[in-house]
């Protein structure tokens, strides 16, 4: 029973262990090693196999700092109605350190997945000069080094947000909430920064003759939309549990979940737009041959199939009102985006190391659940024992009783 | 007297008369327009400085017409402006540029984008005006000095009484739902 404003409502802690947790622990431990055995029994296409594993650790990952963003955004912004949500973002960013573990492959599998690691003798001799002139950016300690430095933002942006929004939740009072958000403004710049470089140096660096400046804002908004998407499924999921945020979550607050997707929905074509069309209208050979690839065979039928799914049909389905009021509608729309990100991402990889057309390996799957039940199944169990709101935040009366004007 | 009658005849103009109540916060009188409504009030409207979450529930109101209006322009900007293009660019006075086709959709973009911007929020602007009958430089309200709040911090509701009605009930209710002040306003019929 907590007091929250003029009423009262009855809140459940979340129980440890429970079905979440271990169909995602299985799931997990079952995805990994079944593409670790795909990986030693791979030959040539352990490149690939390694990239669709990348694919799934900046998949999810993503999400999981799109959520420490968002979280710190709605601080900056002093936004009330999301109170009944803060939970959900903390808790998605509370992965974040089961990444670190799940880096290893990757930097292990470095040489094999960066072909700036160790200039082949098959690359050209323009090639090879482009490559020691971004030896200054694109070498091994300096690869890693800039990872330990995104991880330690991530970690303690999240940390110190999540940890006094859980301290507010025994001690109650202001002061966390003025903590959060000094935090949360401050944060910005640097989880803005590190999720641009990020996606510079996992996803971008995979092809290391190409560059766009707008790639970490690509990468970035689509990490945004699905985070959001997630949260639907999540809150639509729980939307009968009386005890949990979900029971409290009121069809204004979905409604804005279908705006906030409708919004990034439109964002994320601007940036996937302006990338293509400033590259395309200058037709210069270092910046076009990245869509080159890309416009031919199979990956042309890729880049076709996500205007269509990406953009087109959440757009205009989005515009509905009526459907941004209908959960299992609103949820089958952030699935539909849940699996186009995955299908854009896999877009920006493959084509690099595939450029004679589509390519797919039945391990990209395989990864996509074991990062995914594994990064699950550690946010759930950061979770138990806690409540799923922020009981004693001193706006969440103000969002439990939110309208839109 | 045949003049007399015809004037009698033309139903001499009879100002519409209004019931206001100010309230304290923007919530009393969200709440207070329900009860307002549930006493058989229907002609009734808020008067505040910014809107109000849940304001349009509480009037019972239905769904604005803005969004398809907005639709409309949003569309005629969209084909109005890539026709354009296609017209200007790939009929009447076809130049190659760089080697590009007359007819090059991705640069036609951005200002297809543009147009359907800029028509949309026209549309929206101007059907706002007519949905709300503005520009609107008189009504009765504008008969009590204190209205002038409802710019500033006043939260008013406003109801409009039927023919023959002096109001005293509508005013009463008010008072009775916490209302700060209440006043009775009759338009002035020039």
């Amino acid at each position: 029973m907590v007091e929250v404003g003029p009423t009262t409502i009855t809140q459940d802690r979340l129980k440890p262990g429970g079905k979440t947790f271990s169909i995602a622990v299985g799931v997990g431990v079952v995805g990994l090693l079944l593409t670790a055995v795909g990986y030693a029994v791979g030959g040539a296409d352990r490149p690939s196999i390694l990239a669709g594993y990348l694919v799934a650790f900046a998949y999810w990952l993503g999400i999981a700092i799109a959520a420490s963003i968002w979280n710190a955004i709605f601080h900056a912004a002093a936004a009330r109605w999301m109170t009944v949500f803060r939970r959900v973002f903390e808790s998605m960013g509370a992965a974040i350190p089961i990444f670190i573990l799940l880096f290893l492959p990757i930097a292990l599998g470095m040489p094999v997945l960066f072909p700036w690691v160790n200039p082949s003798n098959r690359m050209s001799h323009e090639q090879l000069h482009l490559l020691q002139h971004k030896a200054l950016w694109l070498n091994v300690p300096g690869f890693l080094l800039r990872a330990a430095v995104y991880f330690a933002i991530w970690v303690v942006v999240n940390q110190l947000l999540r940890g006094w929004s859980l301290r507010q939740d025994r001690e109650g009072g202001l002061e966390p909430t003025r903590r959060m958000r000094r935090y949360g403004s401050g944060a910005l710049p640097f989880l803005g920064l590190s999720i641009t470089f990020a996606a510079f140096d996992w996803l971008m660096s995979v092809d290391p003759f190409w560059f766009s400046t707008i790639f970490g804002a690509y990468y970035f908004t689509g990490s945004f939309l699905s985070c959001i998407a997630l949260l639907t499924v999540i809150t639509v999921l729980t939307r009968h549990e009386q005890r949990l945020f979900g029971g409290l979550v009121t069809r204004h607050h979905t409604h804005n979940l279908g705006k906030l997707m409708l919004a990034f929905t439109a964002f994320w074509t601007y940036i996937a737009f302006s990338q293509f069309m400033l590259i395309w209208i200058a037709n210069i050979p270092e910046e076009a041959s990245w869509y080159v690839v890309r416009m031919k065979g199979g990956w042309q039928s890729v880049g076709i199939f996500l205007i269509v799914t990406h953009f087109i049909i959440p757009f205009f389905t989005l515009l509905s009102r009526g459907l941004k009021f209908n959960p299992r509608g609103l949820a089958f729309v952030a699935v539909w985006i849940l699996v186009v990100h995955w299908v854009d991402l896999n877009w920006l990889v493959f084509p690099a190391l595939h450029p004679e057309g589509f390519y797919f390996h039945w391990t990209a799957i395989t990864s996509m659940l074991g990062v995914g039940g594994f990064a699950i199944a550690f946010a759930r169990w950061r979770a138990a024992g806690h409540f799923t709101l922020p009981v004693k935040d001193p706006y969440l009366a103000d969002s439990l009783r939110y309208q839109q004007a | 007297m045949e003049h007399a009658a015809e004037h009698h005849g033309h139903a001499a103009p009879v100002g519409k008369t209004y019931v206001l109540a100010r309230f304290e916060t923007g919530e009393a009188l969200v709440d207070a327009c329900y009860k307002v409504r549930e006493k058989g009030f229907e002609s009734i409207d808020t008067h505040s400085p910014y809107p109000l979450h849940g304001g349009d529930e509480a009037l019972g109101l239905g769904r604005s017409r803005v969004p398809r209006i907005a639709l409309a322009g949003g569309l005629a900007g969209m084909f109005g402006g890539y026709l354009m293009m296609v017209y200007m660019n790939a009929w009447n006075w076809p130049i190659n540029v760089g080697g590009r086709p007359p007819h090059a959709p991705p640069s036609f973009i951005p200002i297809t984008f543009e147009t359907t911007v800029l028509l949309c929020s026209l549309s929206i602007f101007f059907g706002l005006l007519v949905l709300m009958r503005l520009p609107q430089p008189y009504h009765a309200a504008f008969e009590l000095e204190q209205f002038r709040s409802a710019v500033n911090d006043g939260f008013w509701l406003s109801v409009a009484l039927p023919p023959g009605s002096d109001g005293k009930d509508a005013a009463a209710l008010a008072s009775q739902l916490g209302a700060k002040e209440v006043s009775t306003v009759k338009e002035s019929v020039e």
